[in-house]
């Protein structure tokens, strides 16, 4: 399994830096830029390129200012024409913008489109800021973010997983409860990312992709503690309602009341802010706090 | 029940003036067609219109490529989704003679999808992405000649369906439907799931001309055999002996009607995903403007169910621009008080 895994991220760093290699190196206008995905919106602020934003898609919720912006829809669901209506001079997106007819009619239209790499690690979110920040011609204000915050932010993790035993944590990510069954992040997902990054161990590693959990595997898996959506415990009903379901109920986390939640976009994002949110994690894995932060 | 060509064989005193009285109802439903057709290329989040092609003023390249390549087909296709839904309906109806027969809440729709989806997801282990344009509608149209086969077995086994036993036929066909297409979502990996998550938002702005015209080119035919048909569906509605003694090939009728109504509805649920209550509304809506003889509603339907599919598509595109909403949103928001007060007026007395 874990050979498999290796195998996997390898493959998928190779894939990427070939990506990286012909997207992030594009010469293009940065004066007025349509963006789809929340991360890329989060990238260009950080880098003080937010005012030359025109549109972004729904999922672009972070910083406050993003959400005052023309929506162009779900990073998904993009409109064509509506994208073109505001005249961008590119659109930056993450890897599932779509649909792919939508993109290419985006394209036609002759307004470049770029998909930054998506890689679920740590060095896939400081690439990302790199990129972007070649993209806008601000390698500099990149660079800067890169030194002064996230390679700091990676030593702190660092830091914290090495003053324990070498045990890792092992925890289940959950989006939440889709007809009633937990739906898991197994690899490649990004919640196996930031449990990666977080140093700790997926406990679903037997599959890939997000999948409905059944009850006996999830306590076959065990799982020291639960990372969830603040989105998806209101929708399974609170923190409570969370752990006397059926499928959680025995394991160990639910005993333990360690469930940690945060911010969707935060968490699963993969921009500069889910570094921050793998140190969270890390560190309130590490300390053996029993910190179970509730949102009721 | 009261399906109203019983008033067909009513009063022929009176057929002469029906008769002049639809002709002038299909010329104003095929001149509202082509306004509506050419307003909502018109309008859009870019200001640009067909006329501005003649006259030169499209200058710019990238209104000219707006126009050409995004709006054109998405109308184009919504026109065309939108009569193979509302003739498969109106033929559906009178096929089984039940007032509630429409693609979307009798499974139909339901079955294209399934087809879709298997071919979106085992499509491309044994095909060249370049083919995909054409097997995926083709699967649709064998899921959907599957479940109206199914429909019709089932209603012989049964004697003819009342309007309720049609329902719960539909919403466990419906059910089934699910099933197949959780299980696909399932089996599917990555890449092919992200292609079925966007297949199943199914709107008319995924329309490109090479997804465009193999369906427009399917129901083109598929209505076109509807429409030659629709004589010999009214004679059907006298019952099967009768017809059969008044010299109608009734087998031969009902395979040509059901797999024509099931290659439009698979065609068209192909590209733009299922597409509700246009299969009901538009039917009974030209029968009341004009009466029940199946020659005069297939046609009117096919012009009605145009326009009507177009403007719920101009509506979905323009009023969150510059987003857009889904177009099942506005049809089902149009459609179903329209459902529930047909429901109110068939029911049993």
């Amino acid at each position: 399994m874990v050979q498999r895994r290796s195998l996997v991220v390898c493959a998928a760093a190779l894939l990427a830096a070939a990506q990286q290699a012909s997207a992030c190196d594009e010469s293009v206008d940065p004066a007025r830029i349509a963006v789809a995905g929340g991360s890329v919106t989060e990238i260009l602020y950080a880098l003080g390129a937010g005012s030359s934003i025109v549109a972004a898609d729904r999922t672009s919720n972070y910083p406050a200012e993003a959400l005052s912006l023309p929506s162009v829809g779900y990073v998904r669901a993009l409109s064509a024409e509506g994208v073109l209506s505001l005249e961008p001079t590119v659109l930056i997106g993450e890897d599932d913008m779509g649909p792919p007819e939508v993109i290419a009619q985006i394209k036609s239209a002759g307004v470049p489109t770029i998909i930054v790499p998506e890689v679920h690690s740590a060095s896939g979110i400081i690439d990302k800021v790199r990129c972007i920040g070649r993209l806008v011609n601000r390698d500099q204000e990149a660079a800067d973010l890169i030194d002064n915050t996230l390679t700091p932010i990676v030593a702190a993790i660092n830091a914290t997983a090495s003053g324990s035993d070498g045990r890792k944590p092992r925890g289940a990510v959950l989006l939440g409860l889709r007809d009633g069954a937990p739906l898991g992040a197994g690899l490649e997902t990004s919640g196996d990312g930031l449990l990666d990054m977080a140093a700790a161990a997926n406990v679903f590693d037997m599959f890939s992709g997000w999948k409905p959990v059944s009850m006996e595997a999830m306590l076959q898996a065990d799982p020291d503690f639960f990372v969830i959506p603040e989105r998806g415990l209101n929708d399974a009903g609170g923190l409570d309602a969370l752990l006397e379901h059926p499928a959680l109920r025995l394991t160990k986390a639910a005993k333990e009341k360690r469930v940690i939640t945060m911010d969707g976009m935060t968490m699963l994002g993969f921009g500069p802010r889910t570094l921050g949110a793998a140190n969270t994690l890390a560190m309130s894995l590490y300390d053996n706090d029993p910190e179970a932060e509730s949102s009721d | 029940m009261s399906y109203p060509s019983e008033r067909v064989a009513g009063a022929p005193t009176t057929a002469k003036t029906t008769y002049s009285k639809q002709w002038l109802v299909l010329v104003a439903l095929g001149i509202t067609a082509a306004c509506v057709f050419l307003a909502a290329a018109s309008l859009g989040a870019i200001p640009v219109s067909p006329l501005d092609l003649f006259m030169e003023r499209a200058g710019r390249t990238m209104q000219r490529t707006v126009l050409l390549e995004i709006r054109l087909p998405r109308v184009l296709l919504a026109a065309f989704v939108g009569a193979a839904l509302a003739v498969a309906g109106a033929s559906l109806q009178a096929l089984f003679r039940n007032p509630l027969a429409d693609p979307g809440l009798i499974g139909v729709s339901g079955g294209a999808a399934v087809g879709a989806i298997a071919m979106i997801v085992f499509g491309t282990t044994f095909a060249v992405d370049a083919l995909m344009p054409y097997l995926v509608p083709l699967s649709a149209v064998a899921g959907a000649s599957g479940v109206t086969l199914f429909l019709y077995a089932f209603s012989r086994q049964f004697g003819n369906f009342s309007v309720t036993t049609m329902l719960l036929v539909g919403i466990a066909l419906n059910a089934l439907a699910q099933v197949g297409i959780g299980a696909f979502e399932y089996l599917s990996d990555d890449t092919q799931l992200r292609t079925l998550v966007f297949w199943m938002m199914g709107s008319f702005g995924r329309g490109t001309w090479t997804t465009v015209l193999p369906s427009v080119a399917v129901i083109s035919i598929a209505v076109a055999i509807l429409l030659l048909d629709a004589r010999r569906l009214d004679i059907l509605q006298l019952g099967e002996s009768d017809a059969r003694n008044l010299g109608v090939d009734v087998d031969g009728l009902k395979k040509r009607v059901i797999l024509a109504s099931a290659a439009a509805v698979g065609a068209g649920v192909a590209v733009a995903g299922i597409v509700v209550f246009i299969g009901l509304v538009v039917p009974h809506l030209v029968r009341l403007l004009g009466g029940a003889r199946n020659p005069y509603v297939l046609t009117g339907s096919m012009f009605l169910g145009a326009a009507l599919t177009v403007v719920a598509d101009l509506v979905a595109r323009t009023v969150v621009l510059p987003a857009e909403l889904p177009v099942g949103l506005v049809t089902s928001a149009l459609g179903a008080p329209f459902f529930l007060w047909l429901i109110a007026r068939t029911r049993p007395q």
